[in-house]
C-alpha cells in the first residue's frame, strides 16, 4: 500500500511566488534536493517551542514606543523604570536578568516582528505553519527539519538505525514528537523523558503483515518498538557517558529538559536537533497579576525561560561544547498590541524571537515595532521578518545547507539574515549591507492614495501591503531599482478606512510601515 | 527455543516499504482505501470477529461474554442495547477523607461547600477521578462512556481546578451522549466550567475576550475551511469571531471554590455586562444580524450556525475519526461522511439515528476497517483489565484509591481524563499526517509495556492494593482451557482484532508450553481442576499462563482495535 497523505491542499488565494531574481515559478521543484554540504558537522540546533502564543511586546520592550504603548495596554504594561534596557530602543521584561547577561557577553541576539503573510489566528493552525515552514495558504504534512533530515536520508525509517547512523537525527524532550521533524514517511525525532530510564521493550522479528490498514498500522507499532530499543541503547549509554557541570534551576520544566540536552550533548550523542518546550503562554487572561503587572503567568514563563537558558549556556560553557550548540525560540504567533480587561492579550500576529549560544550574532536584528496611539482592537504586531528567513539561514550557516536546497526546503522568496557570526567557519554569506532602510509614507494618515518612499542601491525590491490582522493584500512591486530614491504611488481605493502596513524587503533587509486609511 | 528467539518470532520487525521517496508536499491529497462500502446497512455475516469489532469500538474492551452475547442476540439488538437509556450513574462520593466538614464518608461532595478551615479540592479531584476510572471499567453494553470521552475530546476543557466543576461539565457531557449536537453545543456554551476554561467568564462589553467565539467555530461547530481571502476561512471569517464574541458577553460562572453553602455551582447572564449593540455577521453566515435578545442572544447563534450544513459534515467526520478510522478518503467522504451529516440535518441534529447508521453500516464492517485503530491508553488500560477480569476490591476506601491508581498509571502514556493537552483535544484524533500513531512513541511505549508487564506480573498499584490478572480467574472464561491450542486461540480471539498467524501461536505456544507435547497442558490442567485448593497444581498452570498474557498484552496486536 502507497503511503498516504491525507489533506487537501487548502488554499484559493494561494498567490504565485516570486524569486527576488525575477525568474517566475509556477511551483517548487520536488526533486531530491541536490547536495547538502557537510552532513557530518557535529553542530546541534535546539529549538525552544513556546507553546500558546508568546506575547511579544512584554518580553522584548520596544522601549521608544512605550508611551503609545501605555496608552493601549494600560493595565498590564512593565512599569518604565523595571524594564531590563538592552539598546536604547530596545529591553527586556524584569524578570529576564539571565538572558540580559547572555546579550551583555555577546551570547543572545534577537530578530524582530517574526511571522509570515497572511497571518493565521488558530493555535493549530498557525503551530502547524510554523512546525512544517508552509506558507499560510498551503497545507505541508512535513516538518522544515524532517524535509532537511528526508534530503540527507531519504529511506529512513527503514534500516535506520545503523552502523553509520547509530544515534537519533532528532530529540523531543517529552512524551509528543515534534512537528518539526515530522518526514514523509516517518518523524525524525525519537521522545525522550529520562535518559536514565530506558527499559528494553519486547520486540521480535520479520513476519508477514497483510496489505491493508490493519497491516500498515502493525508495521509502524513494530517498527516503532524496534528503534525505541536499539535508540535507547545508545541513549543510556551517552546518558551514563556524559555529564552536567552547571547547576541548573530545580522546578523548572524547561532546565530539566535542558538539562538532559547537555547531559546527552556531552555524553557524544551525535543528535542533531533537540526540541524542548514550554507551555502556557495563551495568556487570554491573568497575563499579568493584578497590582503588580512585573509579576503574573507570563512573568513566570519568561523566567523560567531566562534562568533555564542561563544554565543550559553556562554548562555548555564550562564542558567546551558551547560552540557546538545554537538555541532558538519560536511561539506560534505574537498577542495583540491591545490588552484585554481580563489583564492579558488575545492572539495577535509577529513576534521577536530569541536567539542563543557563543555562535549567535549578538545583535537585534530589525526595528521596534512601531505603535500607534490609536491602535485598532484587532491590531498585532506586523511582520517584519518572515520566519522562514530565519529557518533558512540558520541551515545554510549552521548545517551548511546550500542557498539553492534552502530555497527548494522552504520557500522560493528566502531571504539570508546573518543570525550567526562568532564562531569561525559558520558564515557561508558575505556581510549583509549594513546601511539602514529609511522609509516613508505620505501623505500618512492618507485616504486614496499614499506615496512611499525609500532608498535601494542597485538591488531587487519587494514592497508589499498589509492589513492590520496580517493579511499580505497585494505585492506593490516586484523588481530591480537603481541605486537612488524611490518613490512609489500606491493606489488606495477600495480599500476600507483602517491600518495598514507596508512591507519592503531588500536584499538582505526589511522593513514595515504603519499607514492609516481615514 | 530460547526466550529470545521465541520472542523474535512473535513480534515482526522488518517489513518491506514500496514507497520511499521523498513525495511531493504541496500537492492535493486524496489516498485511497480502496473500499467502496458505504453508509448503507450492514447485510454480512455476523459472527464473533463482527460482533467484537462492535463492542470494542463502542466500549472499552468487552468481555467474552458480552461478545458472544451479541453474537447470538444479533446486530441490530445489539446496537439497541448500546443506545439504551440508563439512569445517570451515581455521584462519586468521599471515600476516606475525614477533614471534610460538610461531607461524611460515603456521601458526594458534588453541592458541597469548600472549607475555609482545609483544602478540600485534592480528594474531591481524586475522587471524581476514581469514579470515572471506576465508571469505565464497570459500564456494561452501552456507548455512554465512549461517547462522553468523545465530547470531552471534542470540548478538550482542562486546568479547571474544581472538581465539582468538572463534575457537572461531565455529567452534561454524558447526558447528551448520543443525543442532540445543537442543544449540547448550547449547554456547554454556558456550562460553568466552559465559561471559566475559554475565558467566557470574562467577556464584557467594553472588552471582548473571543477565546471562546473562535474555537466554538475552529473546534466546536463548523470547523476552518481553505483560506478564502483576507481572514476569510471560508466557512467563517474574522469578522464573525469578533462579533460573536460580543453576542456571548456577559455571562459568568458562580460557585468555583466557593465555601458558601448557599451557592450553587451555575452560571448567570449579567445584563450590564452584555454588549447590546447590533452585531452583524458576515455572508458566511448570510450577513444576520443579532441584537436585542439579552440572554438569548447566544442560543439564537447557535441555531444560526447551525443553519449551515457544513455542522453536520464537521461532526460526521470526527466520529468516523472515533469510531472508523482516521483517513477519509474520497470513497468515505462521499458514501459515508456526506450520507451521515445528510441524516444529522434530517433528524435535527440528534447523534443517536447518525450513529446507529454508522455503526450498523457495510463500511464499518469492511474488513479493512477491522482493527487499524491504535487504542488510546484510556481504551487500552481499561480494556486490558476487563477483558481479563481483572478483580478490584469491595470496600469503599480501597475501590477509589485502586481506580486513582490506575487513573495514575495511564497518564504518562500521554492520556489524561480531565486533562486533555489543549482545547482541540488529544492530537490522535486532529494532527496529519500521524493521527493515532501519535500515541506511540519512545516514551509512551515504555509506558504502555510497563502497565502491562506490571499487570501481568506484580499488579498495578502500590503495597497490597493492585490490580493484578488471575490467570486461573482469565482462563476460567474460555471455552476450552484443556487445550493449549485453544487458549491461545481463546486469547487471541479476545485480544486482538484480527487473527495472528501460525507462526505467531506457535510461539506463543513456546511460552505456554516450553518444548512440551500438548497433552502435557491438558494434563496439567486436569491436574489443577481436580485440585483446586493444591498450590503445587495452581501454581504450575498460574505461572504458565501469566507468561502467556504477559508476552500477548506487549504484542503490538493488543494496541490495535
Amino acid at each position: 500500500m502507497k503511503r498516504r497523505q491525507f489533506i487537501k491542499a487548502a488554499g484559493t488565494a494561494v498567490s504565485v511566488p516570486l524569486l527576488l531574481n525575477g525568474m517566475r515559478v509556477s511551483a517548487m521543484p520536488r526533486s531530491f534536493l541536490s547536495r547538502i554540504v557537510n552532513p557530518e558537522s557535529d553542530r546541534v540546533l535546539v529549538l525552544i517551542q513556546l507553546n500558546g502564543g508568546n506575547d511579544g511586546l512584554n518580553m522584548v520592550v520596544p522601549l521608544d514606543q512605550y508611551d503609545n504603548l501605555a496608552n493601549v495596554r494600560g493595565n498590564i504594561i512593565l512599569p518604565q523604570n523595571s524594564i531590563l534596557s538592552v539598546e536604547d530602543t530596545v529591553g527586556l521584561h524584569p524578570v529576564m536578568t539571565g538572558v540580559r547577561a547572555l546579550y551583555d557577553e555577546g551570547k543572545m541576539g534577537i530578530v524582530q516582528s517574526v511571522g509570515y503573510p497572511n497571518q493565521n489566528r488558530s493555535h493549530f493552525r498557525s503551530t502547524d505553519i510554523w512546525t512544517s515552514g508552509s506558507p499560510a495558504e498551503e497545507v505541508w504534512t512535513t516538518g522544515w527539519l524532517g524535509r532537511y533530515f528526508e534530503t540527507l536520508h531519504p529511506s529512513y525509517p527503514d534500516n535506520y538505525p545503523n552502523g553509520d547512523y547509530p544515534d537519533p537525527f532528532a530529540i523531543t524532550m517529552g512524551s509528543i514528537v515534534s512537528e518539526t521533524c515530522q518526514g514523509t514517511a516517518s518523524n525524525f525525532s525519537l521522545t525522550l523523558n529520562d535518559p536514565f530510564s530506558l527499559a528494553p521493550l519486547t520486540e521480535g522479528s520479520p513476519s508477514d503483515l497483510p496489505d491493508t490498514p490493519y497491516g500498515e498500522e502493525l508495521a509502524f507499532l513494530r517498527l516503532s518498538i524496534s528503534q525505541a530499543n536499539q535508540y535507547g541503547d545508545v541513549i543510556t549509554d551517552a546518558a551514563q557517558n556524559g555529564s552536567n557541570l552547571a547547576a541548573y534551576p530545580a522546578d523548572n520544566r524547561l532546565a530539566q529538559q535542558l538539562k538532559n540536552v547537555a547531559l546527552l550533548i556531552s555524553g557524544g550523542l551525535q543528535t542533531k536537533v533537540y526540541v524542548v518546550s514550554l507551555g502556557g503562554f495563551d495568556t487570554h487572561a491573568n497575563q499579568v497579576q493584578q497590582g503588580d503587572v512585573t509579576l503574573g503567568d507570563h512573568a513566570e514563563l519568561l523566567q523560567q525561560l531566562s534562568n533555564a537558558v542561563a544554565a543550559f549556556q553556562s554548562d555548555l560553557q564550562m564542558l567546551g561544547l558551547d560552540q557546538r550548540v545554537v538555541c532558538m525560540t519560536f511561539s506560534e504567533f505574537g498577542r495583540r498590541i491591545r490588552s484585554n480587561d481580563s489583564f492579558g492579550t488575545d492572539h495577535g500576529t509577529a513576534a521577536p524571537l530569541l536567539l542563543f549560544g557563543s555562535c549567535v550574532n549578538p545583535s537585534i536584528l530589525g526595528d521596534t515595532p512601531e505603535i500607534s496611539a490609536d491602535v485598532s482592537i484587532d491590531e498585532g504586531v506586523p511582520m517584519q521578518h518572515d520566519f522562514r528567513d530565519v529557518y533558512g539561514s540558520l541551515l545554510m550557516d549552521w548545517f551548511e545547507v546550500g542557498e539553492d536546497d534552502v530555497r527548494s526546503l522552504l520557500y522560493n522568496d528566502f531571504q539570508y539574515l546573518p543570525l550567526l557570526l562568532n564562531c569561525t567557519a559558520t558564515s557561508t554569506r558575505p556581510e549583509p549591507k549594513e546601511e539602514a532602510v529609511v522609509m516613508n509614507a505620505y501623505p500618512n494618515p492618507c485616504s486614496n492614495w499614499t506615496t512611499i518612499s525609500f532608498t535601494a542601491a542597485d538591488e531587487w525590491a519587494k514592497l508589499s501591503l498589509f492589513d492590520s490582522i496580517g493579511n499580505e493584500l497585494r505585492v506593490v512591486t516586484n523588481q530591480r531599482l537603481s541605486a537612488g530614491e524611490h518613490k512609489i504611488q500606491v493606489d488606495m481605493h477600495g480599500l476600507p478606512p483602517g491600518t495598514y502596513f507596508f512591507r519592503l524587503q531588500l536584499q538582505g533587509r526589511q522593513k514595515t510601515k504603519r499607514v492609516v486609511k481615514n | 527455543m530460547d526466550r529470545r528467539a521465541t520472542l523474535a518470532a512473535l513480534f515482526g520487525a522488518k517489513r518491506s516499504r514500496a514507497n520511499t521517496t521523498v513525495q511531493p508536499r504541496t500537492t492535493a491529497l486524496t489516498p485511497s482505501l480502496g473500499l467502496t462500502s458505504g453508509l448503507e446497512p450492514y447485510a454480512g455475516p455476523w459472527g464473533y470477529e463482527e460482533a467484537a469489532h462492535l463492542l470494542r469500538r463502542s466500549m472499552f474492551g468487552p468481555s467474552r461474554s458480552q461478545i458472544e452475547q451479541a453474537v447470538s442476540q444479533g446486530l441490530y439488538p445489539t446496537l439497541a442495547l448500546l443506545f439504551t437509556d440508563t439512569p445517570p450513574p451515581a455521584p462519586p462520593v468521599n471515600p476516606s477523607n475525614t477533614t471534610d466538614p460538610n461531607v461524611p464518608i460515603g456521601e458526594t461532595w458534588i453541592d458541597a461547600p469548600y472549607s475555609t478551615e482545609v483544602n478540600l479540592t485534592p480528594y474531591r479531584a481524586q475522587s471524581l477521578r476514581a469514579w470515572t476510572m471506576e465508571l469505565l471499567r464497570t459500564e456494561g453494553v452501552s456507548l455512554r462512556e465512549k461517547l462522553t470521552l468523545f465530547w470531552h475530546n471534542h470540548f478538550g476543557v482542562n486546568t479547571i481546578q474544581d472538581p465539582k466543576f468538572l463534575y457537572r461539565h461531565s455529567i452534561l457531557m454524558r447526558s447528551f451522549a448520543w443525543g442532540n449536537f445543537r442543544e449540547l453545543i448550547k449547554q456547554v456554551t454556558i456550562d460553568p466550567a466552559m465559561l471559566r476554561f475559554l475565558n467566557g467568564n470574562q467577556n464584557t462589553a467594553t472588552a471582548p475576550n473571543e477565546n471562546y467565539a473562535r474555537e466554538l467555530l475552529e473546534l466546536f461547530t463548523i470547523g476552518k475551511g481553505p483560506l478564502a481571502g483576507p481572514g476569510d476561512y471560508t466557512n467563517y471569517t474574522e469578522q464573525d469571531v469578533v462579533q460573536m464574541a460580543r453576542v456571548l458577553t456577559g455571562w459568568r460562572d458562580r460557585g468555583f471554590n466557593t465555601t458558601n453553602p448557599d451557592q450553587d455551582v451555575t452560571s448567570v447572564f449579567l445584563a450590564g455586562q452584555h454588549d447590546n449593540g447590533v452585531k452583524q455577521l458576515s455572508a458566511r453566515f448570510n450577513n444576520v444580524q443579532i441584537s436585542n435578545l439579552g440572554n438569548q442572544e447566544y442560543a439564537q447563534l447557535i441555531d444560526i450556525i447551525f443553519q449551515q450544513d457544513e455542522v453536520a459534515r464537521f461532526i460526521s467526520r470526527k466520529l468516523y475519526r472515533w469510531f472508523v478510522y482516521y483517513i477519509i478518503d474520497d470513497n468515505a467522504e462521499a458514501n459515508v461522511i456526506q450520507p451521515m451529516a445528510q441524516l444529522l440535518i434530517e433528524n435535527d441534529y440528534e447523534i443517536k439515528p447518525v450513529l446507529e447508521a454508522l455503526l450498523g453500516s457495510a463500511h464499518f464492517y469492511d474488513i479493512l476497517n477491522v482493527g487499524p485503530m491504535i487504542k488510546n491508553p484510556i481504551d487500552f488500560s481499561i480494556s486490558a483489565l476487563k477483558q481479563l477480569a481483572v478483580a478490584f476490591p469491595t470496600t469503599l476506601a480501597q475501590r477509589y484509591t485502586l481506580h486513582f491508581r490506575i487513573f495514575q498509571a495511564i497518564i504518562p502514556m500521554e492520556m489524561e481524563y480531565y486533562n486533555p493537552p489543549s482545547v482541540a483535544g488529544w492530537k490522535a484524533y486532529y494532527q496529519e499526517p500521524q493521527y493515532y500513531r501519535t500515541w506511540i512513541n519512545a516514551t509512551t511505549l515504555q509506558a504502555r509495556m510497563g502497565y502491562t508487564n506490571l499487570l501481568s506480573g506484580d499488579g498495578v498499584g502500590q503495597g497490597q492494593l493492585r490490580a493484578k490478572v488471575d490467570p486461573l480467574t482469565a482462563i476460567s472464561l474460555l471455552p476450552d482451557p484443556y487445550e493449549p491450542n485453544a487458549v491461545i486461540e481463546g486469547f487471541a480471539q479476545l485480544l486482538f482484532p484480527q487473527p495472528i498467524t501460525d507462526s505467531q501461536k506457535t510461539a506463543l505456544k513456546e511460552v505456554l508450553l516450553p518444548g512440551l507435547p500438548d497433552y502435557v497442558w491438558t494434563a496439567e490442567y486436569a491436574a489443577y481442576e481436580a485440585n483446586p485448593d493444591d498450590p503445587t497444581y495452581a501454581d504450575a498452570v498460574e505461572v504458565k499462563i501469566r507468561s502467556l498474557l504477559q508476552v500477548m498484552l506487549s504484542m503490538p496486536e493488543f494496541y490495535l482495535s
